[in-house]
Order: structure tokens, then sequence, then C-alpha cells
């Protein structure tokens, strides 16, 4: 059976938890909070993003308008099975790795 | 319907949505003043400013909570690191005078008129004893919780709150009786 005194305490300490008024607290925050700014990792992905389209057009337009495409599917064609399995497993064993390192460094809540 | 914290952490980290953390701020600030209020006893400009210090560093550090504890539960812990780095440099720690504190903690030297008052009782309390009953008996922390925001061992959390809750309850009844 519970102490009434236990209960009593209980009961006083979570009636004598005053709500505090926000008062213009949480405007005063705001003002102090660092001027947001352009995330860097969204310049980047779009930075990545113009070079890859520029840059195909680039080698399309050199190549004789896509020659060079014609001719890696010609050679592609031209493996032997075993060779195109070897080059596939290649891609995703690469792929693979690439995934588990950016899971591994992902880090974990730190204390500031 | 109303976003919960999760949805405006999101908008904070995704969209660097001000407005979301701004009423991330109004929804906690109450709680963090209070226990802050609790740690520098009752000097409300001072428990305030920390409280600000407390959530501008949650800002730029929001990259860092990854949702393992509670949003509460992370800012109470950067709320308790600010005060801790705060009474260190003013070297206010406790410890450095425990037979102070521990004279501050006795019934019998409590001015008889405050008896009546469980904040004033609780406010004279050692500054462990009242961190953690504060935690965990008015902002209802689990014991698990409030270790992990003191970083202190889950047994020494028991310890303090059962000491603290003990010492308010021999007050309460003096004042009962």
């Amino acid at each position: 059976m519970n102490d009434p005194l236990d209960e009593l305490l209980d009961a006083r300490l979570r009636d004598e938890t005053p709500y505090i008024d926000d008062a213009g607290f949480t405007a005063h925050v705001m003002k102090q909070l660092p001027r947001r700014r352009v995330s860097w990792s969204g310049q980047r992905s779009f930075i990545i993003l113009a070079a890859t389209i520029l840059s195909v057009l680039v080698a399309y337009f050199a190549s004789g308008e896509g020659m060079f495409v014609h001719d890696a599917f010609t050679r592609m064609s031209g493996l032997r099975p075993l060779q195109l399995l070897l080059v596939i497993f290649a891609c995703g064993t690469a792929m693979t790795i690439a995934g588990l390192w950016a899971a591994l460094t992902r880090r974990h809540d730190t204390i500031v | 319907m109303e976003l919960t914290d999760g949805d405006l952490l999101a908008r904070v980290l995704v969209d660097g949505d001000q407005h979301a953390f701004g009423e991330l701020v109004r929804r906690h600030q109450s709680p963090v003043r209070g226990l802050l209020r609790q740690l520098v006893r009752a000097d409300v400009e001072l428990a305030d400013d920390l409280a600000q210090e407390t959530f501008i560093r949650a800002y730029k550090h929001i990259r860092s909570f990854r949702g393992e504890a509670k949003f509460s539960t992370w800012l109470y812990r950067i709320a308790y690191n600010v005060f801790r780095e705060h009474a260190r440099k003013r070297k206010e720690l406790v410890g450095i005078d425990e037979e102070q504190l521990q004279a501050e903690a006795d019934p019998q030297t409590v001015d008889p008129g405050l008896r009546h008052d469980l904040m004033n009782a609780l406010a004279n309390l050692p500054l462990h004893e009242r961190t953690a009953v504060t935690l965990c008996c008015q902002n209802g922390l689990s014991h698990d919780e409030a270790a992990h925001v003191l970083d202190i061992p889950l047994g020494t959390v028991k310890t303090n709150v059962l000491r603290g809750r003990e010492k308010l309850k021999k007050m309460l009844a003096a004042w009962a009786t």
C-alpha cells in the first residue's frame, strides 16, 4: 500500500509545477538564432546535377551525336556471357561497398 | 491536426524551417525554464538567460539529434550542461562546499515560514537531489531518462530521488501536523 504522505507529496509536486507563460521568450530566442543559410548539401546536389548534365551534353555533341553510346553497346553485345556477368557483379559490389560505407559513417546523438 | 515534435524536427532539418523550430521552443519553454529555475534557486532572469542559451545551442546542433531519446530529454540534457558550465564559471558546482549544502538541506536551519511552501523546500535541497526530484517527480521523466540527462548511473538517480523525497516528506509532515 502506498504511503499517504508519498501520495500527498506527488500530488503537491505535480500541482505546484506552474506553467510558465511564454511572455515573449520564444520571440527573443528566435531573434538570436543564427541567420538561415542555404545548406551546402543542397547547393552541392545542384552543382553535381548541373555538372553531370553539362558533361553529358558536351560528350554527346563532341562524339558525333552519341556515337560513343552506340560503340559502347556494340562492344557490350560482343562480350561473352561470363564477361558480362563479371561486369554486372563488379558494379553491384561497388554499389554495395558505397552503401555500407555511408551507413557505417552515420553519426549518433552527440551531447552538446 | 497538430504536428508532432518529430514532424517539426523534420521541417527544421530538411527545409531549415525556423518557424517550426519556434513552435518547438514554444512547446518546451515552460518545462525547460522551470527546470533551470529550480537549478539556479529561482533566479528568474538567470534561468531565462540559460534557457535561451539552451535553445540556441539546440538549434545550432540540431543535426546531432538522431531521435535516440525524446526531444524533451535531449533539451533537458543540454539545459543541464549549460547550467553546469555556468556553475563552473561561478564556482558554484555541487561538491565544492558540501558542508554548506548539507546545512541548507537540514530542515532545522530552514526559515520556519518557508516550510509551508513545498517549492521553497525543494529549493533548499542539495543540488543533486533537487535536480533528480525536479526531473522525475515534477517533469515526469523516468529514472532511466533522468540518468541520461544527468549523465550519472541509474542507481545514483534512484538514491538522489529517494533521499530528496524523504527530506521533502519530513518537511511536509511537519507542515501537516
